[in-house]
């Protein structure tokens, strides 16, 4: 129990005006960007380093759990307290510290908002690659966190490769550098990995060393139609083994297409069966010839056009189907499970193949959109949570994506994390003992389960 | 609407909310305090809790839906479509009906409520303004004592010297056009603002008119267009403004009906249809919307831009939010400022983002509505122009305020005045406007 003694304590440290406990904001701190929600006792905002120290300590001498939170855009139940406890918020922790344009590498704070970092590292002629479509809105801490992905991830990957080290409070207020500024650092094992896609739950990541790349001088951008959406997942598994490597393919079918189209009325091809977005990037000379390169495999594969921009106007208009397509979902029902199932590349086809059954046999409309070159695809099925039935067989229909994706040996999450929505899928994934060495890991560094108990691997529901 | 309806209504816009936090990058509130508690979502959430019975419209509910400009940023930013800013419009009405409006509030709106009162009231005011005002020096406006009803004062605020002679005292019920060959007629609907502050904007657009040919009517039972009422959730107040202004067009002939201030015309064309709710006036003013212009819109449609004179001047526009996403109306003035010879025009930062005013909200939370404020001061100044230009009121007095405080050199003036320092210019140069 959150007593009025700790919270005095708690104001001690941060300051008053940093500490929420009323209902309004327990309420306002309950959520992120699913639709489940626990509300917290209490929500502390610090500063700084040495403030996260004294709250987890405060936190642990009275067994309350920590929650970190950054900007709540998860799509897993990452920052929601499950035990209740404190959430530790750490948006105010948000200087950028160093962009060093010699050595390549960025020194952030974790609530340092993502579009804020790719902006500076733009302004000295760097690009910072990992671009969720939360940019915008989302922080480095919880990009780390849930190892988020983007368009980009096919050429560059994906935030895991561009965290060269971090700095962690653990459990018991002990601060732990991983990891440093150096790319080739090999002194042991890849601690910096352990805390990247821990979701919160063994240290607060108080500081963060990024690698930024050179911004590749040109880039081109093509847009390929389909009648068949089985066609344009092919391209992707043809064009990953021809040798190039766009820097984005983003895959949407004929429910996305027709209802960006309703919402945008830009004249796309609603008759496609899908479509893709295609761009490649670096010197002049290699990205137009990968470019027609790529042309002709998406005829090959059956495109039944190709469209190149000849300019960066062109270019936009071709993103703004891919950009709208939120949007365009809201039109067609107002809730959604957005999913970001993953499988091999090879499998794209094949996954989406099985996805349109599961449309069918629960009469729910999916849509399929996503970075399919990373085999990352978004199945996002849609309902309205008012409708019980609706919203029964929309939960059904997840239920069969995640299987699926399971027997293709895909992974449950290609970005968004397993929090606790996709936690009791975690151990058809990892096998009985990968969960076990799981749960090792974390009671080794974080032994009474205070940073964000019930989440991955010690959710406490039915496991599959 | 009936109870039943507004929940309804509730229900289906938060039900769209998906939490995703876009409104997060957006909202000037959220970007100013940094703080999840002001952004669209969470006051979605809010109301989703208060429904499901989950928490009380509790005083601390209430100062959350408070805090926020009704700028409509986030509705056009949303993925979803959620119109937040109605939600939050309703559960500042439910928590009115609960909690009851704040003294000072209550004050001003039953001041809107009686228009005569309310007319003879500031009319007064002005006479006695040195009474109730502290001049500033150099001429730059007054500070009010006073708290005046809809304008959103504080203690700290610069604002214009009041007008003993408002614009509907100033001029004629009904006014001629100054060509032979009359148009047609236009219906100036002036707002407050306009007629006790800005009257100088209200001539400039019954000068543009009469310029081109229009015939002018101000009907005189004309009174507020109802925002800071019916945005504040004084809905009784709000509906009877509107009834009352949907009567004063309703008893008048005309051909379009122009307005000069983002608000009023915003609750005209838009906003009055969520206000009137089950009002028996509601397909009378069905048939009034449609006719309404703002002035550069009708400018653009109506008016002859060749006889537009040489204007030397440098500016830069702000978009009122009530025009941008209240109207749809952005590349009008921008159009017409092109248009004007001589005029140099340059496009600030985040030309559309809310300049702080917000009605009422400045004068609760006058700190936080110049920080916000501050952001859109640094844009104009950046722009190195000496004129801003827009086409709001409310946005031109907060906007002023804060160049004042800091000392600026640039200048304010409403779109219409400088439309209207364009033709005049013209008529110098001999470009008479016959047709
Ligand atoms: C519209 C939308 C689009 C999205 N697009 C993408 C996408 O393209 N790719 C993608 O990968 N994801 C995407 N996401 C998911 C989400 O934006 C990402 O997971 C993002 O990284 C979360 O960041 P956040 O700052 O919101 O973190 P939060 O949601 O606040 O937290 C996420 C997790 O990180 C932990 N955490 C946060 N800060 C810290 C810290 N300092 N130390 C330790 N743990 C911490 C939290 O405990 C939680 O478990 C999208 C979400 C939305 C709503
Ligand atoms: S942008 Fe819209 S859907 Fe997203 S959180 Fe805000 S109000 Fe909700
Ligand atoms: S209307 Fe403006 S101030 Fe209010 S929540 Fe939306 S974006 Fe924020």
């Amino acid at each position: 129990m959150l007593t009025a003694e700790v919270i005095q304590e708690l104001s001690a440290v941060v300051g008053a005006k940093h500490v929420m406990d009323s209902a309004e904001d327990l309420i306002i701190y309950s959520n992120d960007a699913t639709m489940f929600h626990s509300r917290p006792e209490a929500v502390v905002q610090p500063g700084n380093r040495d403030e996260v120290v004294q709250i987890v300590k405060i936190a642990g001498r009275h067994n309350l759990p920590v929650t970190c939170r950054g900007a709540g855009t998860c799509l897993s139940g990452g920052p929601i307290p499950l035990k209740g406890g404190i959430v530790l918020e750490m948006t105010r922790m948000n200087r950028i510290l160093k962009v060093d344009a010699v050595n390549k590498v960025a020194v952030v704070e974790p609530g340092v908002i993502t579009f804020s970092l790719a902006s500076a590292a733009n302004q000295v002629g760097l690009l910072y690659p990992p671009d969720p479509s939360s940019m915008k809105e989302s922080t480095l801490g919880g990009n780390i966190s849930e190892c988020a992905g983007g368009p980009k991830g096919v050429k560059y990957g994906i935030t895991r490769n561009f965290v060269l080290g971090v700095e962690a409070v653990l459990a018991d207020g002990t601060i732990v550098k991983t990891g440093n500024e150096v790319d080739g650092d090999m002194a042991g094992p890849d601690w910096t990995m352990l805390f990247t896609g821990s979701e919160g739950t063994l240290g607060v990541i108080v500081s963060i060393t990024l690698r930024l790349v050179p911004i590749p001088p040109v880039k081109k951008t093509l847009m390929a139609v389909y009648d068949r959406l089985e066609d344009a997942a092919k391209t992707v598994s043809v064009t990953m083994a021809s040798g190039i490597i766009p820097t984005t393919l983003e895959i949407m079918d004929n429910l996305s297409i027709v209802s960006v189209e309703n919402y945008l009325k830009i004249g796309l091809p609603v008759q496609a069966g899908g479509l893709l977005l295609i761009e490649v990037d670096g010197v002049q000379s290699t990205v137009e010839e990968d470019a027609d390169h790529v042309s002709e495999i998406c005829k090959k594969c059956g495109a039944s056009e190709v469209k190149m921009a000849q300019n960066a106007a062109e270019a936009e208009e071709l993103w703004l189907a891919r950009r709208s397509i939120n949007p365009a979902f809201g039109q067609v029902a107002p809730c959604k499970f957005a999913e970001d199932a993953t499988v091999p590349r090879s499998l794209v086809p094949v996954l989406v193949g099985r996805v349109l059954e599961v449309q069918k046999k629960y009469d729910v409309p999916i849509f399929i959109c996503g970075h399919a070159g990373d085999g990352n695809m978004h199945p996002t099925i849609m309902f309205d949570k008012r409708n019980k039935d609706q919203k029964e067989r929309a939960e059904k229909a997840l239920h069969d994506v995640h299987i699926i994706t399971l027997e293709l040996g895909g992974t449950l999450s290609g970005e968004h994390g397993i929090g606790f929505a996709k936690a009791p899928y975690l151990r058809a994934e990892t096998g009985e003992i990968g969960y076990k060495l799981g749960q090792e890991i974390k009671r080794s560094v974080d032994p009474h389960g205070l940073l964000n108990p019930g989440k991955i691997f010690f959710y406490e529901g039915v496991l599959h | 609407m009936n109870n039943q309806g507004r929940r309804r209504f509730i229900e289906q816009e938060i039900v769209k909310c998906s939490r995703c936090g876009t409104c997060r990058s957006i909202c000037p509130v959220f970007l100013a305090e940094n703080n999840e508690n002001t952004t669209a979502r969470s006051k979605n959430r809010l109301m989703e809790a208060v429904l499901e019975d989950d928490i009380e419209l509790t005083p601390g509910v209430q100062k959350r839906f408070e805090k926020c400009l009704l700028c409509k940023a986030c509705k056009a930013h949303c993925g979803s479509g959620v119109a937040t800013d109605k939600v939050i419009m309703e559960g500042r009405a439910a928590a009115v009906e609960r909690n009851g409006l704040s003294p000072m509030k209550k004050l001003a709106f039953t001041g809107l409520r009686y228009r005569k009162l309310f007319d003879l009231g500031l009319r007064t005011g002005a006479l006695f303004q040195s009474l109730i005002f502290k001049k500033l020096p150099e001429g730059r406006g007054r500070v009010p004592r006073i708290l005046l009803p809809g304008a959103g004062l504080n203690q700290r605020r610069i604002i214009p010297d009041m007008t003993a002679n408002p614009l509907r005292v100033r001029l004629p019920k009904f006014i001629k056009a100054r060509t032979a060959a009359g148009k047609g007629r236009v219906l100036f609907f002036t707002g407050c603002m306009l007629n006790y502050m800005y009257p100088e904007s209200g001539e400039a657009v019954v000068g543009i008119l009469t310029e081109n040919g229009w015939d002018v009517v101000i009907p005189e039972k004309q009174c507020c267009c109802g925002t800071p009422a019916f945005t504040s959730g004084d809905v009784e107040t709000g509906r009877f403004l509107a009834e009352q202004n949907i009567k004063a067009i309703r008893a008048e002939d005309y051909d379009h009906i122009v307005t000069a201030c983002a608000s009023c015309g915003a609750a005209l064309k838009y906003e009055y249809e969520h206000v009137l709710g089950d009002s028996p006036l509601l397909k009378t003013w069905q048939g009034i919307s449609t006719h309404v212009f703002d002035i550069s819109q009708f400018v653009l449609r109506h008016c002859d831009l060749t006889k537009l004179g040489n204007l030397p001047i440098r500016v830069t526009y702000h978009d009122p939010c009530h025009l941008v996403r209240g109207m749809n109306v952005s590349a009008e003035p921008r159009e017409i400022l092109k248009a004007i010879p001589g005029l140099e025009f340059m496009e600030m930062k985040d030309a559309s983002r809310c300049c702080g005013a917000g009605g009422s909200f400045s004068a609760v939370y006058y700190e936080l509505s110049r920080k916000i404020n501050d952001k859109k001061l640094d844009n104009i100044e950046d722009t190195g122009m000496d004129y801003l230009v827009t086409g709001c009121s409310s946005c031109r007095m907060h906007i002023t305020d804060g160049l004042t405080q800091r000392k600026s050199a640039v200048e304010v003036l409403h779109t219409a005045e400088v439309i209207q320092m364009a033709y005049e210019a013209g008529r110098k140069e001999g470009k008479h406007v016959n047709s």
